[in-house]
């Protein structure tokens, strides 16, 4: 399973998650933050959990981009 | 010489900052909220719900407050952007800086007074008079020399310039900081090394590493002045304020927002004297030698003059980081205050300290308070140690606040 983490909190709008991840990260209009798709909140913390392997370059690349390191993938 | 008061506009990223400014004589003061700023990527940042405690301090020191909202917009960002506006007007802040035309138009909509950023690189009256229609104070780019500001200034008046307040429009230059090699900030260094945008307030500074030069072809190593060939000294203007007044600019920006408290302080004091000084005619070498070494003291990539006396380029820093003559170092907390005996008591938690250090308190309402230590109990014992573990007791002419950190100030 592979395991990806959004911490929103410190999210600064960029939108480049977005850009190279379209599947799994949206922008929020009402905060101008990144949004997880289908994740769950737990302490400030938003995971997605998924079964296709193909989320892990995807979000790699989407945490590789960030320029505040606030996504991280891992596969359990 | 037209010597007249110019207002002094204090960098404020947090509350300490905010408290330093106000005590050390800023008529205004500048910050960023929430993500649309361009110090988005510092770790404490003000949020929304800060600013009518923001307000609120400064109106009672008679401080007027400027929100910066100055970072490129997105679509994504349209309804933070008129969110933050509608806030900063509820919360009765003095104006808002902007750059991005959504923001200038938004805020003009609900009646807010916008400033316009450097990062419009205002650099001629024309362009004064088109930016006229929606701002009442400009501040120009960077790169002017005080020749050029002065015209503008002088065009201004004589072509009676006004912004929608219907007064003359207000000049704004930048008077102290750092400075960086782009063009009015506009840099894409961040970005294409890190991906980290400078224009979304999230620049690494890679421009002030050392790097060398070398030619690919051939090999060989390009000579240049020094290895921090992209970093260029920080602005000061404290030597020759008066040429600066003198141009006819009504406000003086000093940059720091991700500056320490005590920079705030330091710097804030050194030029409200000045500023001052020049008003009223007592402006002199020996004042602006003692301003010069208070400045030295806080951190600094070394001084220039930046571009205001059109000198030739090339007045690069001399190594990574500060080039501050003293530094601070964490020594414990505040614990508590006994105002009827004007005593604070702190908690040592890492170094010593002794009978004759510099001490520095700093906190988000105690602001900056600095000190020579000559007296300190522990355990109800006058002592000239206090170490790792101790409680001890300094009398202190200020209130001490469990907020409050503690930390002595050593010559570097």
């Amino acid at each position: 399973m592979i395991i990806i983490t959004l911490h929103r909190e410190h999210c600064i709008g960029c939108n480049y998650c977005m850009e190279v991840a379209p599947s799994y990260f949206d922008m929020d209009e009402e905060d101008g933050k990144s949004i997880l798709l289908h994740s769950e909140e737990k302490s400030g913390f938003h995971s997605h959990k998924t079964h296709d392997d193909s989320a892990f370059d995807e979000c790699n690349y989407a945490a590789e981009s960030c320029p505040v390191d606030i996504i991280s993938v891992r596969e359990n | 010489m037209n010597i007249s008061t110019v207002e002094l506009m204090a960098p404020a990223g947090n509350f300490e900052s905010l408290q330093a400014a106000i005590q050390n004589g800023a008529d205004s003061v500048y910050f960023g909220v929430e993500q649309l700023n361009m110090r988005a990527r510092a770790s404490i940042n003000f949020t929304i719900d800060d600013l009518e405690e923001i307000s609120e301090r400064c109106k009672k020191h008679h401080v007027r407050t400027y929100l910066t909202l100055n970072t490129i917009i997105y679509n994504h960002d349209l309804k933070l952007v008129k969110k933050l506006l509608d806030a900063a007007k509820g919360a009765e802040l003095t104006a808002v800086i902007a750059m991005d035309q959504a923001v200038i138009a938004y805020a003009r909509e609900i009646g807010m007074e916008v400033h316009i950023s450097t990062q419009i690189n205002i650099t001629n009256i024309e362009t004064v008079k088109f930016y006229a229609m929606f701002a009442d104070t400009m501040v120009l780019s960077r790169e002017l020399s005080l020749r050029q500001v002065k015209r503008i200034c002088r065009q201004i008046e004589e072509e009676q310039i006004t912004g929608p307040s219907g007064k003359l429009v207000e000049i704004e230059i930048f008077g102290h900081g750092a400075l960086c090699m782009a063009v009015s900030g506009k840099c894409y260094l961040s970005l294409h090394a890190h991906n980290s945008s400078a224009n979304r307030g999230a620049c690494k500074q890679n421009c002030r590493k050392p790097y060398t030069l070398i030619d690919q072809e051939s090999g060989f190593e390009v000579e240049v002045d020094n290895e921090y060939m992209m970093s260029p000294k920080d602005l000061c203007t404290i030597d020759f304020l008066d040429q600066v007044i003198d141009t006819g600019i009504k406000v003086l920006k000093i940059e720091g927002r991700g500056r320490a408290p005590e920079y705030v302080a330091t710097v804030i004091k050194c030029y409200r004297k000045a500023i001052d000084a020049c008003t009223n005619s007592s402006y002199t070498p020996e004042k602006v030698d003692q301003w010069m070494s208070e400045l030295e003291k806080v951190y600094n990539r070394g001084f220039w003059d930046g571009y205001y006396l059109g000198r030739k380029l090339g007045e690069w820093s001399e190594g990574t980081g500060s080039q501050a003559k003293q530094k601070k170092v964490y020594i414990g907390k505040g614990i508590h205050y006994y105002s009827n005996i004007g005593i604070g008591h702190f908690k040592v938690e890492a170094f010593d300290i002794n009978i004759g250090d510099q001490i520095l308190v700093t906190g988000p309402t105690t602001g900056v308070q600095r000190f020579k230590l000559n007296e300190m109990m522990v355990d109800d014992i006058e002592v000239t140690t206090a170490q790792k573990g101790d409680d001890c007791t300094i009398p202190v002419d200020f209130k001490v606040r469990p907020s409050d950190k503690l930390y002595k100030l050593v010559e570097v």
